[in-house]
């Protein structure tokens, strides 16, 4: 404390200098403290660039896993009707104007909701596939796709936004759903299970495009604030 | 023609056959209609009792619509297949008649003639024409065609695309050979169990659109188009995913300017096309490219967002052809490339014409077409460039003629 003669009662003279000093260790402040003010605008961000990479990654992985599924399941006009059973994947589909109207909160809950399910079911297809090579691409797939739930997760809690609840750990098996009766069928709901995947990802990246244009500035104002300074 | 005078004297019957029998020769032009009514009409009308009047009419009707159907010449259409061979009938007429065919008027010579049946072999498509067939020397016409020869058609191209995502797509088509006889196309579009109805345009006429009602479906669309005429039908179908059809639009209001006081700069922008509808939620990405009109080399810049850029490395004082495409951020294709703009970088202007017209007059100018960016180098004798250079210009002339005083 500074023992300074002049007009300024001690007190705000204090205040000041302590605002100086927080103010001059500003700029030393750790980086991650600085990147969360920046808040969820830059999030939002890699959370895109993460679902545009998943995208690719996931066209290599189909790919290769169509064809160990062997026709006509990587036929290119392939394009059968969808079975009622498949109805348990989340599907990405929805009316035009009510994704327009989605609030910010309930566009980030639906991509959460959807990735944490597809994980679950991709891992369980993680333990049924055949050769070595499936396996280590899934394994890595489904690594990304955890990485995207969390990021998710992180971007929703960073708007003060509560996570949906639902199976979070991994599970013992798809929710709710009887395995397929035989072998084709069990083809059909991998098939339509990369589909919807597919879909989500070109879907998420319409929601988090309109997300960035939406967040951005009043949150930061509103963090700085939460500081205190 | 004495058919509309009020027979004298007969009875209503009589009348009526008398009527009729000169309806039945036949010996009219096929604009009888209205008048011959009128004039089987008119005994009935004068009858007192409104009855047998009434009846009489009936009558009279039934006679007019007998005789214009069986004494008319039957007038037809009929289309036939390039190649083919071509029997035509002179309507109920005998194969032993003596008829004349003419076709737009001009007589058929008798070789083609087998009794009074017309035979044309291998028609191609010269032949389409009005086929009249007359009776003896009379020249009764006894019936009337039109030929009208082409091809079944063959099988359509069939395009379907997205300009206005999300709203919805267009699908458009063509035939890849004219078929020479009217055609009728039929689009349907099934999307899982749904048929979706796609709204005809009415410019251009061989397209059509759709609304979508569902975004981010992972189901396929199908549109299947059947093209239908008198001689055949034939059919393509398309097969697509929402996502993969979407190509927008090409930029439009390209426009390329140069930025003054800069001669490698230039400032080019441009605007999102029109038909994007949602231009904030589904964003565009564009590619640019650029090369001087000299060189068949072009440069390419993709631009992730903002719809303008500066070329910061054109060629001083050389004519630059630019063009834009533009593609949603995610998916689908390029655009077609957009109109070209063509752009001169930023020139300075000659400040000291008359002086400097004089000093290249005496020199022997030799100066490169390229104004190369500024290195000091050996100038030539010839070359003015400012007074940096006449610097060195003069420091090399006096090197070379310190050495040459040396060496003489």
């Amino acid at each position: 404390m500074l023992n300074v003669t002049g007009d300024l009662p001690g007190d705000s003279w204090g205040i000041f200098t302590f605002l100086c000093a927080a103010l001059c260790n500003l700029p030393a402040l750790p980086a991650l403290n600085c990147s969360e003010e920046l808040g969820a605008g830059q999030s939002i961000q890699q959370t895109y660039d993460l679902t545009r990479y998943l995208e690719h990654q996931l066209r290599t992985l189909a790919g290769t896993y169509l064809n160990y599924l062997g026709p006509p399941f990587n036929e290119p006009d392939f394009n059968p009707p969808r079975l009622a059973r498949a109805e348990r994947v989340p599907s990405a589909t929805v009316d035009l104007d009510l994704w327009r109207g989605l609030t910010d909160n309930a566009r980030l809950a639906a991509n959460y909701r959807a990735y944490s399910r597809l994980l679950c079911y991709l891992r369980v297809l993680d333990g049924q596939v055949g050769t070595a090579e499936l396996r280590h691409r899934l394994a890595h797939f489904c690594a990304s796709l955890q990485g995207l739930v969390l990021s998710i997760g992180g971007v929703m809690s960073s708007l003060g936004y509560p996570l949906p609840a639902g199976p979070a750990g991994p599970p013992a098996g798809p929710p709710g759903a009887p395995p397929a009766p035989n072998d084709f069928l069990k083809k059909m709901d991998d098939f339509w299970l990369l589909k919807e995947l597919q879909t989500w990802l070109w879907r998420s990246a319409k929601d988090f495009n309109r997300l960035k244009k939406k967040v951005p500035p009043a949150v930061v104002t509103l963090r700085l604030e939460a500081r205190g300074f | 023609m004495r058919i509309w005078g009020r027979p004298k004297d007969s009875g209503l019957v009589e009348s009526i056959s008398l009527l009729a029998l000169h309806l039945l020769e036949g010996d009219f032009a096929h604009s009888f209609a209205v008048p011959g009514w009128i004039g089987l009409a008119l005994p009935c009308v004068k009858m007192a009792n409104p009855v047998p009047s009434a009846c009489c009419m009936v009558l009279a009707a039934v006679v007019v619509v007998y005789a214009q159907r069986h004494s008319q010449p039957d007038s037809h259409t009929q289309f036939e297949r390039v190649g083919a061979d071509v029997t035509m009938k002179c309507g109920s007429m005998d194969w032993d008649a003596a008829v004349t065919w003419t076709v737009n008027g001009t007589d058929i010579d008798e070789s083609h003639l087998n009794g009074s049946y017309l035979i044309l072999k291998n028609v191609d498509l010269s032949q389409s024409g009005q086929y009249s067939c007359y009776e003896g020397s009379a020249w009764h016409l006894k019936y009337q065609t039109t030929l009208k020869v082409g091809t079944p058609p063959r099988e359509p191209v069939l395009m379907c695309r997205s300009n206005n995502y999300p709203k919805g797509f267009y699908c458009s088509w063509h035939l890849p050979t004219p078929t020479y006889i009217p055609n009728t196309f039929n689009i349907s579009v099934i999307h899982g169990t749904k048929e979706m109805v796609c709204e005809k345009d009415a410019v251009p006429k061989n397209r059509c659109h759709i609304r979508y009602l569902q975004l981010f479906s992972t189901v396929k669309y199908k549109v299947t188009l059947t093209v239908t005429n008198a001689l055949g039908k034939n059919y393509t179908t398309v097969t697509f995913d929402e996502f993969a059809i979407v190509k927008p639009d090409p930029p439009e209001s390209v426009v390329a300017k140069p930025v003054p006081n800069n001669p490698r700069r230039l400032e080019v922008s441009w605007q999102n096309p029109s038909s994007w509808p949602d231009p904030e939620s589904f964003p565009l990405k564009f590619f640019l490219r650029y090369r001087p009109l000299i060189l068949d080399q072009w440069q390419h810049v993709e631009l992730s967002d903002g719809t303008s850029h500066t070329i910061t490395d054109a060629y001083a004082g050389k004519e630059y052809i630019i063009q834009v495409a533009a593609k949603d951020n995610d998916i689908g294709t390029w655009s077609d490339w957009s109109v070209a703009v063509h752009a001169t970088p930023w020139t300075e202007e000659p400040k000291h014409l008359t002086t400097e017209a004089q000093i290249t007059e005496t020199t022997s100018a030799s100066t490169s077409s390229f104004m190369a960016p500024p290195t000091t180098k050996i100038c030539d004798k010839g070359a003015v460039v400012g007074s940096g250079a006449v610097a060195v210009c003069w420091t090399a002339g006096l090197v070379v003629a310190a050495y040459s005083v040396l060496f003489i």
